[in-house]
């Protein structure tokens, strides 16, 4: 071949390509293209073996026309790649999905109502230096009664009341025989609550014969009945998370003296009167006093040295307070419909 | 109790005279409970005390008459319609309904012709009022009645008044009658008790026909006799003020002589008896019954009696059933003339057993049950009394009684001082009360109180039994002082001991509700039908459950042993409310006897009590369109590993195919871990056992998983693992083996192999095909493999694999595909 028409055959070879390659959509067929023109056996390369063939002073303007060809082919090869990844990325971006189709069930558990509210009372008493204390169910008569100061004919002890197991042992009736063993194995000082299952022979809508009662004793050389009143109070501002009132009400319990009912402003009506507080404008949620110098002797704890308060509420009522729980036997069913509720 | 407000007031001597809530306030401030405050009038309006002038029969009905009634002396005289056959004479008082009026029931009304004539509303009878049922007659108001004409009828039927329902604590026996809770009154709003009259002086009579010789046995059982007749009265219609009070507190009046008896233990809380005098033959004499002895009380039942029931006797005759109940042979009756009248003061507990032991509770052995103060039946005995003899002698009679009655006082004390500290009164309360204070306090609840020193000496009322201690004291002051007067404070934080265990079952709960699983809490106790729900064998210790003495009903026979039961219960609930899809847990304790079970062997000491995590799935998991897939015994598995993990962090559980009775032979597992103490077992899965379904009343597959807390090693704060800085390589191996063979042999024998290069075993195949053959499955695993120190080379990847595939294929065995 001359020069000339091995100059032309690059030429020819440049436009080739480009028509080649111009209905190529993908970057798999571009690069084979790519290869079949510019590879070591390529029609460039096909070529440029003819290039020994001719004069010495001819082979630099084959060459520059050769590379120029090359140029040319890569930026069309750049050219169509780049315009292929627009294509790529317009057709992503028209792509289109119904969002408001459900989503996808993840999680799906829930804690019990009555766990969190326990969590979250124990942190609320935690924030004040209180740990949690546990102890059995099924206690013993001394533990529940005897060392409380509540001694056997008393009503609150008859059969209709708690649960036996045998004369001596008992599902306890509340969760104050915490406080016994607590201060049987810990001197003072102590700050602890026992939340706990107890069981009472009751049933009605707001009594069930198995509840939860939160139990809080501190003992220490200087804890006086005003400790106890900001302690409730700190307790229900957090837990109800407003600025409701506290009354403590004279009262009478074996195990404490003086004796206190604990209410708080009524959470539905706050303070004018309503149905909820029976028009009183507040609400019980639970008994409290100062530990009466029985138990502390019982114990083995110096009554002259020490001085306590204690008191006990029903997370089951906390809870109907606070999320309006009309029935205490919902906690109680394992029913699907009210646990996911919370 | 019921206390009415005018009588409450009556015995209160106040600058100034609260209102009923005012009172109700005060009262509260004292913690004695208020439950309520009734309006006694608001039952109607618009009645008014109106005088018959003229009375004539309706021209057009035989039953009916025409009565011509004024409100006001002169005015004009308007005629009413009445079918009540008791119109009185002209210059009697009626209560006249008129147009306008409101009447219990919500009638309004408006004149309406009755037989032709028209009625300006009516003349009323008590069952119109809602007095009563008694629709005999319209109410006469008595000849004497002082009501003015016109005049609202709540005034003429003691109506103008409230009824304070109190409730007071249990150690306070001396607030339930009218006076004790003016005592609280008083000391609450300072003011001095007025004591209503007991003057006998006019009706003395001599000695002789009114006494009655007393003996009491046992002066521990009954402290004091007061008894005495009064002579000379007869039964009759109690006076209208009476009447009305007894009724507003809740007691019908009966006759004179018994409503007396009513109407002072409501004033002064001490109950009395009154025996007909002529019944007696010899002495009283206060004494304990034989065992076997048989008694008949006044509601004509004979009842059984044992050696602690505490009798009234006659010589040797029972007459009465000491604070609980008097003998229907010596009975008040329309004939009694002579009354023993009796004021006692008997041991609470002993009177306390009796009533509750011959199911016989009443309004007396309620308050001798509390106490009463031994030191008032004297005053009692001649308040009620000298009522006889005044009403008696009202009504014409001429009543007589002896000065002073008989009086067997046995138990009397001295009442101690109490030494009360100011410091210890400041230290209880946290308020700084001078001693001047504190006397106050205590003065006012009637304390006599004498200073010495830093410390008070108080002596406290006959009345308050139950103040015997210096705290007894303390609270007395804090409680008049007003508990809102103590400011609040915060006690210091002090250094806490050792976290409590109680983590780890809240850890478990976080996990599982994380996981995916609704938290459940079910009640500690059974029934024991469900607690055999589970089938297990008489040798498992869950199969011997802890009875309970005294269930309310049969589901509360036996305390669990498992969560199982009733979580599966809960699910076939949630089945018949039409939520199949359910996955719920349950973190608690069961209870087990200690040692051996033996349920016939009395149980002198505690039970265990560990913590299990149990959760039970059935239906479908939750799914974005349509139902998810089905839950399945490897969600169960997974629930029990969160369970594990949650309290004893990463660390290796074995699953070993196991036999579980409550579990289906061919879908449960085991699953193990390396304990302090060896291997051990810490918790179970697998589908429920079809007959434990059956028995439950699910429906359908249920698959179940349980987690022994309480056996888990506490994980440790969890140490940070070097993160891989070389690559590694992962070669997969395809195995033909037997079926039987578990993938947990396989991932043991790759372990066995100790190939140190071993990163991590991965199933990526499990599947079962005809082209197999019968018996045989395919497994496809990747093992990978990694240096913490360099980049593996081939050779070496390829000589540990190789090692572990021979392995595999000649201990399990099987064939490499």
């Amino acid at each position: 071949m001359t020069t000339s028409e091995i100059i032309s055959s690059l030429e020819k070879l440049e436009a080739q390509f480009a028509a080649a390659i111009a209905p190529l959509g993908d970057e798999q067929a571009i690069r084979a293209a790519q290869a079949q023109y510019l590879g070591k056996s390529g029609h460039v390369s096909e070529l440029m073996k003819e290039l020994r063939t001719l004069p010495a002073a001819d082979k630099p303007v084959v060459g520059a026309a050769a590379n120029k060809v090359k140029q040319t082919i890569e930026q069309l090869v750049a050219q169509a790649l780049d315009a292929l990844a627009n294509a790529v990325a317009k057709a992503d971006l028209s792509r289109r999905i119904d969002v408001t189709l459900p989503a996808s069930p993840v999680g799906g558990g829930h804690l019990h109502l009555l766990t969190q509210v326990r969590l979250e009372a124990v942190q609320i008493f935690a924030e004040l230096g209180f740990v949690v204390a546990e102890g059995p169910q099924i206690e013993t008569d001394w533990h529940n009664f005897e060392a409380l100061g509540i001694p056997k004919h008393h009503p609150a002890r008859d059969m209709q009341d708690t649960f036996f197991i045998a004369d001596e042992i008992l599902l306890r009736s509340h969760t104050s025989p915490v406080q016994v063993r607590t201060m049987q194995t810990q001197q003072p000082p102590i700050r602890i609550v026992a939340p706990g299952h107890v069981y009472r022979r009751d049933d009605d809508p707001t009594h069930s014969p198995m509840f939860t009662q939160l139990e809080g004793l501190a003992v220490d050389t200087d804890i006086s009945f005003g400790d106890l009143k900001g302690t409730l109070l700190h307790f229900v501002k957090r837990f109800f998370k407003r600025d409701l009132g506290l009354r403590l009400r004279p009262s009478y319990f074996q195990f404490t003296e003086p004796s206190a009912e604990v209410d708080m402003q009524c959470t539905f009506c706050g303070g004018p009167g309503c149905r909820l507080c029976k028009q009183t404008g507040w609400l019980e949620i639970g008994g409290s006093g100062m530990v009466d110098p029985v138990v502390f002797e019982h114990v083995g704890i110096d009554p002259e040295r020490y001085t306590g308060f204690a008191f006990g509420m029903g997370l089951e009522r906390m809870a109907m307070l606070r999320h309006a729980v009309n029935d205490i036997k919902y906690y109680y069913e394992g029913d699907i419909r009210f646990l996911e509720q919370f | 109790m019921r206390v009415l407000w005018s009588w409450l007031v009556e015995l209160c001597d106040l600058d100034r005279q609260p209102t009923p809530a005012e009172g109700a306030a005060a009262l509260t401030r004292a913690g004695i409970e208020i439950e309520g405050i009734e309006d006694l009038g608001k039952g109607f309006a618009g009645v008014v005390v109106a005088e018959v002038v003229a009375k004539r029969p309706h021209p057009s009905a035989d039953k009916l008459t025409l009565v011509d009634v004024i409100t006001e002396r002169g005015g004009s005289a308007t005629q009413v319609v009445c079918g009540a056959s008791n119109v009185p004479a002209p210059g009697r008082k009626v209560l006249w309904a008129q147009i306008g009026a409101h009447l219990p029931g919500g009638i309004t009304l408006a004149a309406k012709p009755v037989k032709g004539i028209v009625s300006p509303g009516m003349l009323c009878a008590e069952d119109e009022l809602g007095l009563s049922q008694d629709h005999a007659g319209i109410v006469v108001l008595a000849e004497s009645d002082p009501t003015p004409l016109g005049a609202p009828a709540q005034q003429a039927l003691g109506l103008n008044d409230h009824v304070l329902e109190v409730s007071p604590p249990a150690n306070r026996g001396d607030v339930l009658g009218h006076l004790g809770v003016a005592r609280e009154l008083c000391a609450m709003l300072g003011g001095r008790v007025v004591m209503p009259d007991a003057d006998l002086s006019a009706f003395g009579g001599a000695a002789g026909p009114h006494d009655v010789d007393i003996a009491i046995d046992s002066p521990d059982a009954c402290a004091r006799y007061v008894g005495g007749v009064v002579a000379g009265v007869r039964v009759r219609p109690s006076p209208a003020r009476i009447a009305q009070r007894l009724r507003a507190v809740g007691v019908r009046a009966i006759s004179s002589l018994v409503d007396v008896t009513n109407y002072v233990m409501f004033e002064l809380g001490q109950p009395l008896h009154a025996f007909d005098a002529d019944t007696i033959k010899s002495a009283i004499r206060v004494g304990f019954a034989g065992d076997g002895d048989r008694f008949q009380t006044l509601d004509g039942i004979t009842r059984m009696l044992g050696g602690n029931d505490l009798l009234i006797k006659d010589g040797g005759t029972p007459i009465a059933l000491a604070g609980v109940m008097g003998g229907a042979a010596t009975e008040v009756t329309d004939r009694t003339t002579r009354v023993l009248l009796e004021s006692a003061c008997f041991q609470a507990l002993l009177v306390r057993r009796t009533a509750k032991r011959l199911n016989l509770p009443s309004e007396a052995s309620l308050r001798f049950g509390r106490g009463v103060d031994p030191e008032l039946a004297g005053f009692a005995w001649r308040r009620a009394a000298a009522l006889m003899c005044r009403i008696g002698r009202d009504a014409g009679d001429s009543p007589s009684v002896a000065n002073s009655p008989r009086d067997a006082y046995p138990g009397k004390r001295a009442i101690a001082a109490i030494h009360v500290r100011l410091s210890r009164v400041q230290r209880i309360t946290g308020v700084a009360l001078d001693a001047a204070a504190c006397t106050n306090a205590l003065e006012r609840l009637g304390c006599a109180v004498q200073a010495s020193g830093d410390a008070l000496a108080v002596t406290p009322p006959s009345a308050r039994a139950d103040l015997t201690r210096e705290v007894d004291m303390i609270e007395e002051v804090i409680r008049v002082h007003g508990y809102e007067h103590v400011p609040s404070t915060l006690p210091a934080l002090r250094e806490a001991p050792g976290v409590a265990d109680a983590d780890r079952a809240d850890a478990a709960r976080r996990a599982l509700a994380a996981a995916g699983a609704s938290e459940a809490i079910t009640y500690g106790f059974q029934s024991a039908e469900r607690a055999g729900a589970l089938g297990l064998p008489g040798t498992d210790r869950r199969s011997q459950p802890i009875a309970i003495k005294n269930p309310m009903s049969g589901e509360q026979a036996v305390m669990r042993t498992s969560l199982l039961p009733n979580l599966g219960a809960a699910i076939a609930r949630n089945q018949s409310h039409g939520r199949p899809d359910v996955c719920i847990f349950e973190v608690g304790s069961v209870f087990l006897r200690r040692g051996e079970g033996m349920t016939e062997r009395p149980m002198h000491e505690l039970a265990d009590e560990p913590v299990w995590a149990a959760g039970v799935l059935a239906g479908k998991r939750p799914g974005r369109i349509g139902d998810g897939p089905a839950w399945d015994v490897f969600d169960a598995k997974a629930l029990a590993l969160e369970a594990i993990r949650a309290v004893a962090g990463p660390l290796d559980v074995r699953t070993l195919v196991a036999a579980v009775p409550y579990l289906h032979p061919g879908v449960a597992g085991a699953l193990e871990i390396d304990g302090d103490d060896g291997r051990s077992i810490v918790g179970w899965f697998g589908e429920l056992h079809p007959g434990v379904r059956a028995r439950l009343g699910i429906t359908g597959a249920a698959f179940a998983f349980e987690v022994a807390l309480d056996a888990l090693p506490l994980a440790p704060p969890a140490a940070m693992h070097a993160i891989a800085k070389y690559p590694g390589s992962d070669r997969d191996v395809s195995l033909l083996l037997a079926e039987e063979i578990p993938a947990a042999r396989v991932q043991q024998v790759i372990a066995d192999s100790n190939e140190p290069l071993v990163a991590g075993v991965r199933l990526l195949e499990d599947y079962r095909d005809a082209k197999l053959g019968a018996g045989n499955k395919s497994m496809l695993w990747s093992i990978a493999y990694r240096s913490p120190e360099r980049t593996l080379t081939v050779a070496e990847v390829d000589h540990a694999h190789e090692t572990i595939v021979r392995h595999l294929v000649e201990q399990l065995p099987a064939q490499q595909r």
